[in-house]
C-alpha cells in the first residue's frame, strides 16, 4: 500500500484506536458462502481469485480494522448458532448474513432467521443485512430473479414466525468479490455505524458546492470502502471507477519509489488527477493517513481555479480531522 | 508498412485471450467466454501510425493444425516477421504440443527463415509452488526442442503484468529504430529534470521506448517490473473509464517520493514522466510535453519509415 506507508509520517500522528471501544460486525452464513473471502478481499487486499485457496474457518476469528471508526469484524464458521457464538448478540452493531446465490435457500434462511430473531430481541438497534453473494456467477436476469426470490422468502418467513417481525429492518444486497458490488454494499453497511456521518456529509456537500464538483466521495484508501458521500445519488459506474482509481494510485506509488532517495514527506499530502475525454477531472486528495477525498470536477475549475480547490481541500481536511478527534474522545469516554 | 505476426499453439492455450486483452482492452475476467477460434482470425492492428501488425490468430484444434502444416503451409508460413508460440504450462498432452511445435518450426525455417521466434509458457498463475523453477525447466526443454533456432522464452499470465512484459519485448523487435526514440526520450527526460521518461503505444499501452535501462537510472533503485506493471495498471484504469462510456485522457500525481505525469505525446503514443525533484511542478511537465509533441511526431514517422 503505497499511500498508506508513504503517509505514515504525514500530518498529525495516526489516530490510534487501541484500547478504544470497537464497533463490532458479525459475519455469518453457511460454510463456503464466502464470508472469509469477503473479509480478506476487503480488509487484507487479497485478490479475488486467490480466495479459491482459503481454508475453511473452524472458529470465530476477530479482525480489527481502523477507518473513521475502529471496527472489529467477526468471521464465524458456518455452524455457528446464537448459543455457540461466545458473545452476546447485544455486542454487535451490525449482523451480516451471507447467502450463496446458487445454494438451496432453506437451511441458510432458517439459520438466518434464528439469528435475526435473537438479535431483534436482545438488541433492536442492530442493523440486519443480507448479502446475496457470488452474484457474478449468474446471468443478469437470473440473478435479479434469484435475488427477489430470496428477499421474498425471508420476508414471508419472518412474518410467519411472528407478525411483530414485520417491523424488523432487514436490508438486502447483491454482492460479489469479483467486482465492486461488495465494496458498495459494505460501504452502505458501514454508513449506518458511523455516528458522525451527517457531519461528514455536510462537509462533502459544502466542498461540492464551493468547488463546483458534481460528486464527491470520502474513501478509506486501503479497503476502498467509501465512508461518506455528498447528497447527490451514487452512480454505480462512477463508484466502480473511483474504486479502480484508488487501487491504481496505491499500486503506482511503490513502482517508482526509489530505495536510495529519501523524500522528506512530512506535512505532504499526496494528490492526483485523471482527466477524462468528456470534460470531467477526477481528483484525489489524501485527507488523513487513511482517508482520501475523490471529486468529479469540471476541468475548468481544476485548470484555472487550482488555488480555490486547494483551499477547499484544506478546509475539508480540518473538518474531517476535527470529527475524527471527537469520535475518538467519545470512544475513550472523555465526553 | 505491414508486418505479419503468427500466433500459434494448442487449442485452449490462451492465444485469443491474450490478443483480446492487449489489443481490444478487454478484462481478463471476460476471456472465459471466448469460443475456440475457427481456422485463422486475421487482425490488422495499427501500431505507431504507419506500422501495421497483421496478427494471425491460428485456431489450435488438431484439424486446423494439420491443415496449416499441409494444404495451407505456404500461405501460413510465408512472409512471417514473428512467430509467437503459446504453450499452456499445465498442458495435458505436452508430447503432442511439442510435435506440432517442431513441425511449425520446420515450416517456418523453410518459408520465413529470418522470422524471430518467441515462446510463451502461459497460464503461469496456475502453477502452485515455485514458479521460477517451473519456468526454468520449461525454458530448457523448449530450447532443446528448438534445435538450432534461436528462441526467446517468457512465462506469462493474463492475470498479471508478465503478459505486458512479453508483448512489449516482442513489439520492440518489430519497431524500426527504436533506439533513436530512446535516445531522444533520454534527452527529453533530462530537459524536464525527470528521472525517466517512458513511451507507450496508445491503444495497447505496450512500452515502445524508455530513457533508462530496466534497472533504473543511476542513483535510483527502482523496481525492475515497473514498466509492465504500469502498462497493466493504466490498461485497467482505461478499461474502467470505458465501462463508464468515458475515455481516459491523462493522469498526474504528486506523491511524497515523486511526481508523475502521463499524457498523450503523439497521435499514437503516451509519455510518462517520473520526477523525483520536488521543486518541479506538474504544470511545468505538462508544458514540456506539449512543446515536445511536434518533435516526437516527426521522429516517430521517421522511425517507422526507416
Ligand atoms: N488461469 C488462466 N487461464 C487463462 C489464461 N489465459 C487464458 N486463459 C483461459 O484459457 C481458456 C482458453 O483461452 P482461448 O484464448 O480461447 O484459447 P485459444 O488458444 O485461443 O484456443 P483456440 O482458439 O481453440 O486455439 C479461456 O477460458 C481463458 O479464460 C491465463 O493466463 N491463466
Ligand atoms: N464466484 C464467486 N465465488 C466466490 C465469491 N466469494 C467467495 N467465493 C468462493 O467461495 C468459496 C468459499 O469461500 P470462503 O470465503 O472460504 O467461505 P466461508 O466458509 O463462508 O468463509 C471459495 O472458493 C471462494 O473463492 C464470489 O463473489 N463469487
Ligand atoms: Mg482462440
Amino acid at each position: 500500500m503505497a499511500t498508506a506507508t508513504a503517509t505514515k509520517s504525514n500530518g498529525p500522528p495516526p489516530t490510534s484506536f487501541d484500547n478504544l471501544q470497537r464497533t463490532k460486525i458479525l459475519l455469518l452464513g453457511q460454510r463456503g458462502s464466502g464470508k472469509t473471502s469477503i473479509q480478506q478481499v476487503l480488509f487484507n487486499d487479497v485478490p479475488p481469485k486467490q480466495t479459491f485457496y482459503l481454508e475453511p474457518t473452524s472458529r470465530a476469528v476477530k479482525h480489527r480494522y481502523d477507518t473513521v471508526i475502529p471496527l472489529e469484524i467477526w468471521d464465524c464458521p458456518g455452524n455457528t448458532s446464537p448459543d455457540t457464538l461466545g458473545a452476546s448478540l447485544a455486542d454487535f452493531s451490525s449482523i451480516i448474513f451471507v447467502i450463496d446465490i446458487q445454494d438451496s435457500y432453506q437451511q441458510p434462511v432458517a439459520r438466518m432467521l434464528d439469528f435475526f430473531a435473537a438479535a431483534y430481541q436482545e438488541n433492536p438497534g442492530a442493523t440486519l443485512e443480507v448479502f446475496v453473494h457470488k452474484a457474478e456467477s449468474l446471468a443478469e436476469d437470473y440473478k435479479i430473479e434469484n435475488f427477489r426470490h430470496i428477499q421474498q422468502r425471508v420476508i414471508d418467513e419472518l412474518f410467519d414466525a411472528s407478525p411483530e417481525y414485520e417491523q424488523m429492518p432487514v436490508n438486502f444486497h447483491l454482492t460479489s468479490v469479483y467486482d465492486h458490488s461488495i465494496r458498495e454494499a459494505f460501504s452502505r453497511v458501514l454508513h449506518k455505524l458511523i455516528d458522525s456521518l451527517p457531519y461528514l456529509e455536510d462537509l462533502l456537500n459544502v466542498f461540492c458546492s464551493n468547488s463546483q464538483a458534481s460528486k464527491a466521495f470520502l474513501f478509506d484508501v486501503k479497503s476502498r470502502l467509501y465512508v461518506a458521500t455528498d447528497e447527490s445519488p451514487v452512480d454505480t459506474g462512477m463508484h466502480n471507477l473511483c474504486c479502480d482509481y484508488v487501487r491504481t494510485l496505491s499500486a503506482f506509488g511503490p513502482l517508482y519509489m526509489s530505495a536510495s532517495v529519501n523524500a522528506d514527506s512530512r506535512s505532504f499530502y499526496p494528490s492526483a488527477a485523471v482527466s477524462l475525454a468528456q470534460g470531467t477531472t477526477l481528483t484525489y486528495h489524501l485527507i488523513t493517513p487513511q482517508l482520501a477525498l475523490l471529486a468529479m470536477l469540471h476541468p475548468g475549475v481544476f485548470e484555472e481555479r487550482r488555488g480555490l480547490l486547494e483551499y477547499n481541500v484544506v478546509f475539508f481536511r480540518e473538518g474531517v480531522q476535527e470529527i475524527a478527534l471527537v469520535e475518538r474522545d467519545a470512544r475513550s469516554g472523555n465526553l | 508498412m505491414k508486418k505479419k505476426v503468427l500466433l500459434m499453439g494448442a487449442s485452449g492455450s490462451g492465444k485469443t485471450s491474450m490478443r483480446s486483452l492487449i489489443f481490444s482492452n478487454n478484462p481478463a475476467s471476460l476471456t472465459s467466454r471466448l469460443g475456440a477460434t475457427i481456422d485463422v482470425e486475421q487482425n490488422h492492428v495499427r501500431f505507431l501510425g504507419d506500422l501495421i501488425l497483421n496478427l494471425w490468430d491460428c485456431g489450435g484444434q488438431d484439424s486446423f493444425m494439420d491443415s496449416y502444416l499441409s494444404t495451407q503451409r505456404s500461405t501460413i508460413f510465408q512472409h512471417v516477421w514473428v512467430l509467437i508460440y503459446v504453450f499452456e504450462v499445465g498442458a495435458r498432452d505436452a508430447a503432442k504440443d511439442a510435435e506440432y511445435y517442431r513441425d511449425c518450426l520446420d515450416a517456418l525455417q523453410k518459408y520465413s527463415p529470418d522470422a524471430a521466434v518467441f515462446l510463451l509458457v502461459h497460464k503461469m498463475d496456475l502453477v502452485v509452488g515455485e514458479k521460477s523453477a517451473v519456468l526454468e525447466r520449461r525454458t530448457r526443454e523448449l530450447q532443446a526442442e528448438s534445435g538450432s533456432v534461436a528462441v526467446t522464452v517468457f512465462g506469462t499470465s493474463i492475470y498479471d503484468e508478465t503478459l505486458y512484459k512479453a508483448w512489449s519485448h516482442i513489439v520492440h523487435t518489430i519497431i524500426p529504430n527504436a533506439a533513436v526514440l530512446s535516445k531522444h526520450l533520454t534527452t527529453f527526460a533530462r530537459a524536464c529534470s525527470a528521472t525517466e521518461a517512458i513511451l507507450f503505444e496508445r491503444t495497447t499501452f505496450l512500452v515502445i521506448a524508455t530513457s533508462s535501462s530496466p534497472d533504473g537510472p543511476d542513483g535510483f533503485d527502482l523496481s525492475a517490473a515497473r514498466y509492465e506493471r504500469t502498462s497493466e495498471l493504466i490498461k485497467a484504469l482505461k478499461h474502467s473509464c470505458t465501462r463508464m462510456r468515458e475515455e481516459f485522457h491523462a493522469l498526474e500525481m504528486e506523491l511524497p517520493e515523486f511526481t508523475a505525469v502521463l499524457d498523450g505525446m503523439t497521435k499514437n503514443t503516451y509519455v510518462l514522466l517520473i520526477v523525483h525533484d520536488p521543486t518541479i511542478e506538474t504544470a511545468a511537465l505538462k508544458i514540456n510535453i506539449r512543446l515536445a509533441r511536434p518533435k516526437f511526431e516527426e521522429l516517430q514517422s521517421d522511425s517507422v519509415l526507416a
